[in-house]
C-alpha cells in the first residue's frame, strides 16, 4: 500500500470519527464522585434537539388549559427552579394547590417523585401538573391538539424525533430531556471537593455540624438520600396532610406523615421550606429540628436524639448550607427561557 | 345499523374461518350483554332482569399473548399490548403472525398491563399516557376502564365509573386467562368478554366510583377475568 493511500485512509478514518462524534447522542455527564444516576438513558438518550424541545416545552402555557400556566410558572431558574416566596404553589384560575412545589434539580439521580412519592418515573411526572385541576387542568390528549396545530411544534418535533406525528411519549420523553440536564454541580462546597478552593473557618465549623446531625438523611454528594421521612412536623388542620400514607400511595399506616427529603443543594434560593411552605427561613428550619420536633409513631429514628445547638453554632451550620448555593446552575442560559 | 353492521362482521368471520390459513390469527373480542345481544355505547338496556343500564365507555388492556399446544407454549407474542376500545371498532381485532401450519388448543393473555411496563416512563403505541388509559396523579396504567349509567346507582346522574388498575402488591390487578380453544387450526378466534355475568358482580349500589388502586379493584378485576370466554363454546 502506497503512503499516499496509507494518509488518505487515516484520513477518511478521521473523516469518519468526526462524523460519528457530531451525530452521536449527547453524553449525560456525571460528575466526579457521583453515584449512578438512576434515569434509564438507553431508554431515552440524550439530544440536543431533543433537550431544545423539552426546554420550549417547559416554558410554554400552552400546557395548561386555558394557556396561562407553564411549567415555569411553579419551577423559576434563579431560585432552583421552585416558587419562590409561595408557601403553596398556584395554577390556573388562581387555584391554590396544598403543598409547595419542589426544587427541581439533579433528578437523573432520583426514582419518585412528588412529595409523597406517588410518581415512579421522571417520563411520567409531567402529567401530574398537566392534569391537576388546580396546578394546569389540562389533559394530554388536549395538549397533544394544540402542539399539533403549531408549525413551530411540528418542525421541532421533526427535528427530536424525524416525525412530527407528535405522540405523548415524544412530548413527555423530551421534557425529561431538559429536566436531566438541570444538573447543580458547581456549588462552592463542590469546588472544595475538588480542592479548587476553601471552606473559611466559619463554613468549616458547619460542616462538621451538618456531618454531626444532617448527613444521614441529607447526605453527599446529593444532600438527600431521597428516601421519605417524617421529620415531626406539628400537623397542619386545615392540609391535615399525611404524606406518603395517603390512601392511595402505600395505605402503610408506617409512612404516615413522611415525606421526600429534599436535596439541600441551592437551598439558600428555594424558600419557603418544607412540603407545605411553612418555614420562610433556615433559621426557622433549624430551629423546628431544635425545638419544634413533635414525636409520634412514624418520626424519623435519625431525630429520635434531641439536637442541640448554641445560636453560634446554628449561624455556622447556616453559613455551610450557604455553600451549597450554585451560581452557575441559576443563571446557566442553558436553562433559562428559550429565545 | 351498529347492530347489523356487528351481525355482518360476525357472518363474515364465520364465513372467512378457516379459509386463508396463511399462517396468521385473527383475534375478535366481542361484548355480549345478553343472549346473542351485543354491547352497543350510550344505548340503553336491560340488565339482571330488571335494571337498566347505559355503558358510556368500556376500554381495557390485552397484553402478553401466548399459544399453546398440549401445555407447551407454541407462540409468544414480542411487547404486544392492545387497547381494546369499544368505541373503536378496528380496535376489537388483533392479528398475530404465525408460523404457517401452526396448531393450538389453548390461548393465554393478560388483562392488564404488567408491573415492569408501569414502571419503564413514558412509552408509546398502545400504551401512550394521551391514550386516558394512564393514571396522572400517581404512575400505573389503567388495566380495565368502565364508565356508565345504572338505575341502581345512587350518585348524581346515576352514573358510576370504575377504573381498575394497580400494579404493586397487594392491589396488583393484572389477571391472567388462559382459554381452551377446542380448535387445533383457525384463522380466526373469537373471544368473549361476557358483560352480563361480570356486571352482575359489580357494586352498582355500593360503589360506584373506583378510580385507584385498591382490594375492590382487584376483586372487580378478578370477576371481569372470569366472563372472558372462548366465543364459538359460549354460543353452543
Amino acid at each position: 500500500m502506497g503512503r499516499l493511500q496509507k494518509l488518505s485512509f487515516v484520513f477518511l478514518f478521521c473523516l469518519l470519527i468526526s462524523v460519528l462524534a457530531f451525530i452521536k447522542t449527547e453524553e449525560f455527564t456525571v460528575p466526579k464522585n457521583w453515584p449512578v444516576p438512576a434515569y434509564n438513558f438507553k431508554n431515552n438518550p440524550l439530544n440536543a434537539s431533543c433537550i431544545a424541545l423539552g426546554r420550549q416545552l417547559f416554558y410554554d402555557p400552552l400546557l395548561s388549559k386555558d394557556n396561562t400556566i407553564s411549567c415555569a410558572n411553579c419551577h423559576l431558574q434563579y431560585t432552583a427552579f421552585t416558587h419562590v416566596d409561595h408557601a403553596l404553589s398556584h395554577g390556573i384560575n388562581d387555584s391554590i394547590g396544598t403543598r409547595n412545589a419542589p426544587a427541581l434539580m439533579n433528578l437523573a439521580w432520583q426514582s419518585n417523585f412528588m412529595w409523597d412519592g406517588a410518581i415512579n418515573h421522571l417520563d411520567v411526572q409531567a402529567l401530574a401538573p398537566i392534569s391537576h385541576a388546580s396546578e394546569m387542568g389540562e389533559t394530554l390528549g388536549n395538549v397533544l391538539q394544540k402542539l399539533r396545530t403549531k408549525q413551530k411544534y411540528r418542525t421541532l418535533f421533526f427535528k427530536a424525533y424525524h416525525d412530527s406525528s407528535i405522540t405523548g411519549e415524544q412530548t413527555l420523553k423530551a421534557i425529561s430531556q431538559f429536566m436531566l440536564t438541570l444538573v447543580s454541580s458547581n456549588s462552592k462546597y463542590d469546588s472544595v471537593k475538588r480542592q479548587q478552593s476553601k471552606f473559611t473557618s466559619q463554613e468549616k465549623r458547619g460542616y462538621q455540624l451538618f456531618k454531626t446531625f444532617c448527613n444521614k438523611c441529607h447526605n453527599e454528594p446529593l444532600f438527600s438520600t431521597y428516601e421519605f421521612a417524617n421529620i415531626g412536623l406539628p400537623i397542619s388542620k386545615t392540609l391535615n396532610d399525611s404524606g406518603r400514607l395517603r390512601l392511595r400511595i402505600t395505605q402503610n399506616a408506617n409512612d404516615a406523615f413522611k415525606f421526600k427529603i429534599p436535596s439541600l443543594r441551592n437551598v439558600e434560593f428555594s424558600y419557603p421550606y418544607m412540603h407545605d411552605g411553612r418555614f420562610k427561613k433556615l433559621s426557622e428550619v433549624i430551629n423546628h429540628y431544635t425545638q419544634g420536633i413533635q414525636r409520634s409513631a412514624t418520626l424519623a429514628p435519625q431525630l429520635e436524639k434531641p439536637i442541640v445547638l448554641s445560636s453560634n453554632e446554628k449561624v455556622d451550620l447556616i453559613a455551610f448550607l450557604m455553600t451549597l448555593t450554585d451560581k452557575r446552575f441559576l443563571f446557566n442560559p442553558a436553562f433559562g427561557y428559550p429565545k | 345499523m351498529a347492530r347489523f353492521s356487528l351481525s355482518l362482521c360476525l357472518l363474515f368471520s364465520v364465513l372467512t374461518l378457516d379459509a386463508q390459513n396463511k399462517g396468521g390469527l385473527k383475534i375478535h373480542f366481542v361484548h355480549p350483554v345478553g343472549d346473542y345481544q351485543m354491547l352497543q355505547l350510550d344505548s340503553g338496556f336491560v340488565f339482571n332482569q330488571k335494571d337498566s343500564m347505559v355503558i358510556h365507555s368500556l376500554r381495557y388492556y390485552i397484553s402478553d399473548i401466548k399459544l399453546f399446544q398440549n401445555n407447551l407454549e407454541v407462540y409468544s407474542e414480542i411487547n404486544g399490548y392492545h387497547l381494546i376500545d369499544l368505541s373503536d371498532p378496528s380496535s376489537l381485532y388483533i392479528e398475530l403472525k404465525l408460523i404457517k401450519g401452526i396448531h393450538y388448543d389453548e390461548i393465554s393473555f393478560n388483562l392488564g398491563i404488567d408491573s415492569a411496563t408501569n414502571t419503564a416512563g413514558a412509552l408509546g403505541g398502545a400504551l401512550d399516557p394521551s391514550k386516558g388509559m394512564y393514571w396522572s396523579w400517581q404512575s400505573g396504567y389503567i388495566n380495565l376502564k368502565l364508565e356508565g349509567k345504572s338505575n341502581v346507582s345512587p350518585q348524581f346522574g346515576h352514573q358510576f365509573q370504575y377504573h381498575l388498575g394497580g400494579y404493586l402488591y397487594p392491589n396488583l390487578a393484572i389477571q391472567n386467562i388462559r382459554l381452551k380453544t377446542n380448535r387445533k387450526l383457525g384463522s380466526e378466534l373469537n373471544i368473549a368478554f361476557d358483560l352480563e355475568q361480570w356486571l352482575l358482580q359489580l357494586p352498582f349500589n355500593v360503589q360506584q366510583h373506583i378510580m385507584s388502586p385498591s382490594k375492590n379493584a382487584v376483586q372487580i378485576s378478578i370477576a371481569a377475568a372470569k366472563a372472558f370466554k372462548v366465543w364459538d363454546a359460549y354460543k353452543n
